[in-house]
């Protein structure tokens, strides 16, 4: 236990340095306390797999495929939890990433 | 201001995201217009024959921005496939690059910088040459206003 404060805008700006040009990967989240109801685990999850994808060329066949399934087969039902957490598994899997999340509480 | 704060840090390796995880509120902000119906979104198109042309939106005056319709570390010049933008916006409606970008212009100029010298953070995010541990989450939480977000 330290005695410290931090600055995670300052940490994301670092690691955007750190990361570009490199097989790296950075992404952030900033909760908001008067946005509850939209920042559900959903939402907040499939932003962070939408940064990852972001950063890739194009979007990996696999992720396609089952966005694609899911928007056309399903009827346009969201990704559910366990299928964007299976995504972010996945792109995660290839390249070092950072993952910053503000105000977790 | 006393605040208290816990750490795990670690390396970063294929498939072991790095987390930096901040607890407890940060500083009141007054909502930005950033709906996201409403974000101008920075896109380009490298011109292959295999890719639909886009239009090209800006952000407008946030021009030192990291883009996050774009990626944080492949900026722009981004192939862009037909359906990208589309199942990328169903994906989350969300978009914290522009909350990122508002906190970034707001925070005050050269405070935080002994938080990014500090071990614990040089070993977790890999800055630091000694010392890259097996963990991989560094955890900082204080008191509510004391600056976890940003000073300004």
């Amino acid at each position: 236990m330290l005695t410290r404060g931090g600055d995670s805008s300052l940490v994301v700006d670092i690691l955007y340095d750190k990361t570009r040009g490199r097989n790296a990967a950075l992404t952030c989240f900033y909760f908001d306390f008067a946005a509850q109801k939209e920042q559900s685990a959903i939402n907040v999850l499939g932003s962070l797999l939408k940064q990852m994808i972001n950063g890739t060329g194009n979007i990996p066949d696999e992720i396609r495929r089952t966005l694609r399934d899911q928007k056309e087969t399903a009827g346009g039902r969201r990704p559910q939890l366990v299928d964007i957490v299976k995504m972010l598994r996945l792109i995660t899997s290839s390249q070092g990433t950072y993952m910053c999340i503000d105000a977790l509480d | 201001m006393r605040t208290q704060a816990s750490w795990c840090v670690g390396m970063v390796t294929p498939g072991n995201p790095r987390f930096c995880l901040a607890r407890q509120a940060f500083l009141p902000l007054p909502r930005t217009s950033s709906t996201h119906d409403s974000q101008k979104l920075q896109l380009f198109n490298r011109g292959s024959n295999k890719q639909s042309k886009m239009s090209q939106y800006t952000i407008k005056d946030n021009t030192n921005c990291f883009n996050t319709t774009n990626s944080i570390n492949v900026q722009n010049n981004l192939t862009i496939s037909h359906d990208r933008p589309e199942l990328l916006a169903w994906l989350s409606p969300l978009d914290p690059g522009l909350r990122h970008c508002d906190i970034r212009e707001r925070r005050a100029k050269d405070v935080g910088e002994w938080f990014i010298q500090t071990g614990e953070f040089r070993r977790w995010s890999g800055l630091s040459e000694e010392g890259e541990g097996d963990k991989r989450v560094l955890f900082c939480s204080g008191n509510p206003g004391v600056g976890k977000t940003f000073i300004r």
